[in-house]
Formats: C-alpha cells, sequence, structure tokens
C-alpha cells in the first residue's frame, strides 16, 4: 500500500511570521484512511493540512523545512465557510461542482460524468439545476464537498467542514466521510468537533504549538473528550471508549441494549451497585 | 442596480463579446465626440441599449443617481464660472460655451455609466468566462476580469453586514461632518481587511480545483457566436475609429 | 432585563419568516434558542435590536418600545453578537477592538481588561485581530460586546469553530452575566453548550415556536428530540441511559451522579 504523503521532520513558516507554525513534524498518510489532526486553536492544525496536502508553501508562500513527499496525484480542500469556496461563475450547482474535472481540460463527456458521480455521493443530485448562491449554509457546503470529489482526489483535506451545518446536516456530512475513504482517498480531518469526529476517525494526531504530539488510535489518543471524562468517572481504565454506544457497552451493557426507557428496572449483576448511594 | 440582472433580452442572449463590445463602443463614443448634441445622441443610443437589454428603468434610475452630483458640480463650474457669452435661462444668467462643456462632460458621463451598468447588467460571469474558455483564454484572465464584474454586488452586500455589526457596537450615523467621516473607519476596515481574508481561502479552493492546472479548460457551454454578430462587432470598431477620426480631422481645421 | 415579543409577525417580501411569535424572557434567564435553518431563529433575533421591525406586533426591553429606537440606541441595552466577527473587527489591535463599543457608548476604558481576562485573551491583547486564528477572533467579538455591559445578550451560533477550552470560557461568561441579572438569548446547533449554558430551550419551526421547555426536561425527551432532528449531547445520553436522579444535563453535574456509585466493569 503506498504511502500518499510523507513528512520527514518537516517545518513551516508563513512568510513574515515571527515563529515557525510547525516544527519538526513526521506524519504518514495513507489511502482509506481518516485521519483526524486536532489540538487547540492556533496549534497548526489547519497548517498541517496545507502542508500534506501540498499548498503551503506552493499557494499561501512560506518557508518549508525537512523532508516531503506527496506521491498523491491530486489533493483536494475544503474549507469551513462555504461561500468562499465557490467559483463565482457558475449559474448551476452542476457547472460549480464541474469546474474541477473542467480545469483538468478533461472530455466533455467525462466532466459530466464525473460531477454526476460527486453529486450522487454527496446525495446533492436534486440541486444540480439550483443557483448556488441562492442554496442555504448546509446544501452549499455539500455542494462544495462534492466540487472537490468531482477531481477524484486522493488526498481530501477538511478543515471544520460541518461549522456552518445545523445538527442533521452536520451528521450527515461527517458519516460520509468513511465512504469516500472506502474509495481509495485518504481523508484528512482538522476540526474542534471531536464528539462527531471520533465516530468516524481511523486514526488521530493530536497537534500542540506546531508539533505532533500524538499519533494512534481515536481511543489511545482523544483522552479529553466528554465521553473519555464519563468513562473516568466510572472508573473505566484506559484506554477509553471514543463514543456513547461504546461506553455504554462497558458500564451498563443492559441500558444500551434496551435503550433510553426509564421504567425498566436494571438488573442484577452490571451496571451501578443496588446496594451504593445514587444521587 | 449593480450588478448581473438574469434575464432573456437580445443582450442576454447574445455572444458576451458582443454587448462588451457594444458598451465599448459607447464608452469610447462618448470620448469622440465633442459637442453637445452629438453627445447626448449617443446617450440616447446608450438608453436603446440600455432598452434592448430590458434594464433601462433600473439602470437609468442608477445612473441618475449616480451622475447627478456630478452634474450640479459641472454645471455651477462651467455654466457660472464660464467665459462669456453670456445666455439667459430662466433666473440665471449663464455662460454659453461653459453650459455646452458642462452639457458635453454631463452627457459623457450619462452614456458611459448607463453603457456600463447595462454591460454588467446583461453579461452573466458565467457565460463570458466559458466564451473566453473556449477561445482558449488562460483560465487566471478570464477569472479577473468576471471577478471584477461582480465584485460590486459582492461588496455592498458586506458593506450592509458590516454597518448593521458595527451599529449593534454603538455606531452613530448623525452628527457633525467630523464625526460622520470618523464613523467610515470602523465601517470601511473590516470591508477590506474581511475581503482580504476571504481572498486568500478562495484563491486556495480555486487552486484545489485545477484552476491553475495549465490544462486547457474543457467550455461546457460555450456561448453560440454567429456570423452577424461578429460583423456587429466589426462594424463597432469601424464607427469607432470613424468617430475618433472625424473628431482629430475637425480639430485640425 | 426582561424582554417581550408579542404577536410578532415578519415577512421578507412574499414569504412570511414569523407567523405570531409570542416569548417572554425574564432577567437573568439564559435561553436556547433551537430550530432548523430558515425557521426565523436569526429573523427573531434581529427584531431584538431593531435590525428589523415587525410587520405586527410589540417588541420590548424592559422599559423600551424597540420601534421607537434605532439600533444603536438599543447598543446601549442589548448586545447582539454575531456569528461571523470578521464583519466587524478592524482595529489596530484586540484591545482597541473591544474598545469600541464601549467608547461608541461613552464608557470609561477600564472595562476592557477584565473582558480580555475573562475570555483568555489578556495574552493576545496588543495583536491585530488578524494575527489570531479565527476561532480567537470570535472571542473578541464576544469580548467587545460583554465590555459594553449590555443587560440583555443574544448571541447566534456562540460556540460554532470554537474548541472545547473556548467554548468553556464562553459558558462561564455567560453564566456568570446570567447570575447578575443579564437576560441571556443563544441561537445554537451545539446541545452540548445548550446543556451547559441554557436553562431554557425554545425551538421554533415554520416561523412559530414548536416547543418552550425547560433544558433538563427537553434534553431527557429523546423522542421529542429525534422529532426534531436532534441528537442529545453524549454527557445527557449517558446521564439517561443510567436513569440518574435529578435529571443532570451539564457535564460536572453528570460526573458527580456518576461518581456518588460503585461501578461493575462489564467483562470485556
Amino acid at each position: 500500500m503506498t504511502t500518499l504523503v510523507t513528512l520527514e521532520r518537516v517545518s513551516f513558516g508563513y512568510p513574515g511570521a515571527a515563529r515557525p507554525a510547525l516544527t519538526e513534524v513526521s506524519l504518514e498518510v495513507r489511502p482509506r484512511e481518516v485521519l483526524l489532526v486536532t489540538g487547540p486553536a492556533g496549534a497548526g492544525t489547519s497548517t498541517l493540512l496545507l502542508v500534506a496536502t501540498g499548498f503551503a508553501p506552493r499557494v499561501v508562500g512560506g518557508t518549508l523545512g525537512g523532508v516531503r513527499r506527496l506521491a498523491a496525484r491530486r489533493c483536494g480542500v475544503v474549507f469551513a465557510r462555504p461561500w468562499t469556496q465557490l467559483t463565482g461563475l457558475c449559474s448551476t450547482v452542476r457547472d460549480e461542482v464541474a469546474f474541477g474535472p473542467a480545469s483538468l481540460g478533461l472530455p466533455r463527456a467525462a466532466v459530466l460524468a464525473a460531477a454526476a458521480r460527486a453529486l450522487e455521493q454527496l446525495r446533492v443530485a436534486h440541486l444540480a439545476d439550483r443557483d448556488p448562491s441562492q442554496l442555504s449554509g448546509g446544501e452549499l457546503q455539500r455542494v462544495v464537498v462534492a466540487a472537490a470529489l468531482a477531481l477524484e482526489p486522493d488526498v481530501l483535506a477538511l478543515d471544520d467542514p460541518a461549522a456552518e451545518l445545523d445538527p442533521e446536516a452536520a451528521d450527515a456530512l461527517y458519516d460520509a466521510l468513511p465512504s469516500f475513504a472506502a474509495g481509495g482517498t485518504a481523508v484528512l480531518l482538522a476540526t474542534p468537533d471531536l464528539q462527531r469526529a471520533a465516530r468516524v476517525a481511523t486514526r488521530v494526531i493530536g497537534v500542540a504549538d506546531g508539533r505532533v504530539v500524538a499519533d494512534g488510535r481515536p481511543a489511545e489518543v482523544l483522552t479529553g473528550t466528554d465521553v473519555a471524562l464519563l468513562a473516568r468517572a466510572a472508573d473505566c481504565p484506559p484506554p477509553f471508549p471514543v463514543d456513547v454506544s461504546a461506553l455504554l457497552g462497558r458500564i451498563a451493557p443492559d441500558a444500551s441494549r434496551r435503550g433510553h426507557d426509564p421504567s425498566d428496572a436494571p438488573p442484577a449483576g452490571s451496571g451501578p451497585d443496588p446496594g451504593a448511594t445514587a444521587r | 442596480m449593480i450588478g448581473y440582472v438574469p434575464g432573456a433580452s437580445a443582450l442576454h442572449r447574445a455572444h458576451p463579446y458582443t454587448t462588451l463590445a457594444a458598451a465599448a463602443a459607447l464608452l469610447m463614443g462618448a470620448f469622440a465626440m465633442t459637442g453637445p448634441l452629438e453627445v447626448w445622441v449617443l446617450v440616447a443610443a446608450a438608453a436603446v441599449f440600455a432598452a434592448v437589454g430590458g434594464v433601462l428603468r433600473a439602470s437609468a434610475r442608477t445612473a441618475l443617481l449616480l451622475s447627478l452630483p456630478v452634474w450640479v458640480l459641472l454645471f455651477v463650474l462651467h455654466g457660472l464660472l464660464g467665459p462669456d457669452p453670456r445666455v439667459a435661462v430662466g433666473p440665471v444668467v449663464l455662460s454659453a460655451p461653459g453650459l455646452a462643456r458642462a452639457l458635453v462632460l454631463g452627457g459623457r458621463l450619462a452614456a458611459i455609466v448607463l453603457g456600463f451598468l447595462t454591460a454588467l447588467a446583461a453579461v452573466s460571469p458565467h457565460r463570458l468566462v466559458e466564451a473566453m474558455t473556449a477561445d482558449g483564454a488562460p483560465f487566471g484572465r478570464a477569472f479577473l476580469l468576471a471577478s471584477t464584474l461582480t465584485v460590486l454586488p459582492r461588496m455592498r452586500e458586506r458593506a450592509a453586514r458590516i454597518l448593521e455589526a458595527q451599529q449593534c457596537r454603538g455606531l452613530r450615523l448623525r452628527g457633525s461632518p467630523l464625526s460622520r467621516l470618523k464613523a467610515l473607519v470602523p465601517l470601511a476596515l473590516p470591508l477590506v481587511l474581511g475581503a482580504l481574508a476571504e481572498v486568500d481561502e478562495q484563491v486556495l479552493a480555486l487552486d484545489a480545483r485545477g484552476a491553475a492546472s495549465g490544462a486547457r479548460r474543457t467550455a461546457l457551454e460555450p456561448p453560440r457566436d454567429s456570423t452577424w454578430q461578429r460583423a456587429l462587432r466589426w462594424t463597432l470598431l469601424l464607427f469607432v475609429v470613424a468617430a475618433y477620426a472625424w473628431k482629430f480631422w475637425r480639430l485640425r481645421r | 432585563m426582561d424582554v417581550r415579543l408579542a404577536g410578532i409577525r415578519f415577512s421578507y417580501g412574499a414569504v412570511e419568516a414569523l407567523r405570531g411569535v409570542d416569548l417572554a424572557l425574564a432577567a437573568g434567564e439564559q435561553v436556547a434558542l433551537l430550530g432548523p435553518n430558515g425557521a426565523g431563529k436569526t429573523t427573531l433575533t434581529r427584531l431584538l435590536v431593531a435590525l428589523r421591525r415587525p410587520s405586527a406586533g410589540r417588541v420590548t426591553v424592559g422599559d423600551w418600545e424597540v420601534a421607537h429606537r434605532r439600533p444603536d440606541e438599543m447598543a446601549r441595552r442589548v448586545g447582539y453578537v454575531f456569528q461571523h466577527a470578521d464583519q466587524q473587527l478592524f482595529a489596530r489591535s484586540i484591545e482597541e477592538d473591544v474598545a469600541f463599543g464601549p467608547r461608541c457608548l461613552g464608557l470609561r476604558r477600564p472595562r476592557v481588561g477584565p473582558v480580555l481576562e475573562e475570555l483568555g485573551l489578556a495574552a493576545v491583547a496588543r495583536l491585530h485581530p488578524y494575527d489570531v486564528p479565527a476561532p480567537t477572533r470570535k472571542l473578541v467579538a464576544l469580548a467587545g460586546v460583554l465590555a459594553m455591559e449590555p443587560r440583555v445578550l443574544v448571541l447566534d451560533e456562540p460556540t460554532a469553530g470554537l474548541d472545547r477550552p473556548q467554548r468553556d470560557l464562553v459558558v462561564e461568561a455567560l453564566r456568570g452575566r446570567a447570575r447578575d441579572g443579564v437576560t441571556v438569548l443563544a441561537v445554537s446547533h451545539d446541545l452540548g453548550f445548550v446543556a451547559e449554558a441554557a436553562d431554557r430551550v425554545v425551538v421554533m419551526r415554520e416561523g412559530r415556536i414548536a416547543e418552550d421547555r425547560p433544558v433538563r426536561e427537553l434534553l431527557w425527551d429523546a423522542p421529542a428530540l429525534r422529532g426534531l432532528g436532534l441528537r442529545p449531547p453524549a454527557t445527557v445520553e449517558v446521564s439517561v441511559a443510567l436513569r440518574l436522579g435529578g435529571r443532570p444535563v451539564r457535564t460536572a453535574e453528570v460526573v458527580e451522579g456518576m461518581r456518588g456509585v460503585k461501578w461493575r466493569q462489564a467483562p470485556e
């Protein structure tokens, strides 16, 4: 399995910045991964996405140190604000999504086929004839992701893609990420929404102050989430579960199987100790 | 009304180059005309242009709003302060050559603004880029041109939102002229800074979609051109050349 | 300060965005406003600061009739925090930008320092707003409104894009204000934030109020949440599944509730 991106002790500084944004970062990105990059605001998560996909320094300027090998043919990037990612030149969603393949000079039939495929993947085929400037935030963001996917990138970087979305649309977007990866694309995700990201990530990179401080499975790295907090309160040993159903499976198996019906009494033998004080 | 207005007029359906050529002819023709009568015939032509585009009322209103302050200034400067002989216009006595000059300059402004607004309204940036793509123009050039066409409506929308935000922080738009001038700073700066920040993202997004790939873009639906439209464009060019030739011939006499 | 909306109707041209809304907020209440996009939430909040005028109905903030006021006058009582900070930041430094609102209102400058401390912005106070990351700029915008010391706070998606520590700062800042009698109305999709920061949840749908319930009731009502297309936050899901007494919804309460219990681990 070829590695798509290899970073070996890479450093990066934006033009004119006093401090480097990334220092001595080593990372490998492989096909079919959903890689969550997490860290406090300003830690360098967005910068890491740009460096790993080759947009920094080529488009944003700055200096790159260390070794970077980009075996990926094409990389896509999607940001949080959908309206900044519209070309502003297309009067229909179909044209907007077809913009990428058209830019590559592919024959017309191939361009339209790629656009149709991407629209299907994001379930926005019904918006194909609409004017992009008239769409809601949630619809627009899905169109923008479709536009990036239409190029069939080897690596797709998403920077807080659900920031403008309501909960249903956000769930739908995150839940679709594994299907993009299944096609061979590596998905790089930077977001503060750990609860949604944890459900779909296959690997987590922790970044602090421009350095990689953790690299492993979600359960190993995501020790600060609400679920981890609750697991600790229930005296679970690490590694903590990453989502609620896993947690409930560990500490109260019957409650999670039966659902949230408050009238059921817990059976003896598991869950809270019947003799202890329940608050 | 400044910006593209969807429609089905002859100007909308024409090849974008044709509509732009007509607007350019009005613009350049306006400077070739030297007498008040000629200039205002051109203004009438601009009005016809706007009517063909189906946007006469809206663009005339905007053109009037934009031109009126300048017209007043022109009439004061040239009409009142110009050289003799003088002519009575109602209760005021104005300089005749000054009045003629004001009419020429005012008419030029009207023709240019009307032509420009109509072109903006009738040329869809999308179709323009498609036309340029079909001709093999590099994407960067086409995008720059199309972005220039859409910058005004985008800025206006943005400015409205900034105004709301700053008013909610207590910014007063009333009071002395000085305080109103100072109020421009919290309105203009976010406009510029925010636009610059968004441009960064947009450039990245476009690059990511292959805009700079260097390959020749596939035009999906290039606007249809026709022989008579090409002929029309050449005719307009000839008209402009002839107008300037006539102007210089008259100057030399 | 209390806020009252009575019989509110509002239309954008032919489209009726608000169809008869009655809402009363008491001083010190923290209310979350939920609903799908297009339900009328943002429109409703704009009415409170006179950015829009209703086609029918009455809006009062304390003893002021909003119909008789301009937005810059309303700024004395109601602080509106817009969703996108970048439409208002402009000063040379964060400190100066936060001081802009108070200065417009004629308040004294010292109110800026404590607010910057509160939102963790003291370290970056001298930097230009655009030299800090976008989430931090959101906190700067919030600081700018808090420094104006409004009696009513209206926030549009205050935690979108913020990481967990930043969200906690916002929650604490709002709780502190509510204790002082400031009325807080927050439009939010972030149910984790709603659980921490709200006493009451109002849900809008198609221009009307569909639900208006205490937060502990609504977040524990899984079928109602499902009907609204929402999932409870992790802490509430666990709290409900374990049937913790007192219906805890805040993380601290849930953790407390779990600590009072002896756990048995299910075999792996």
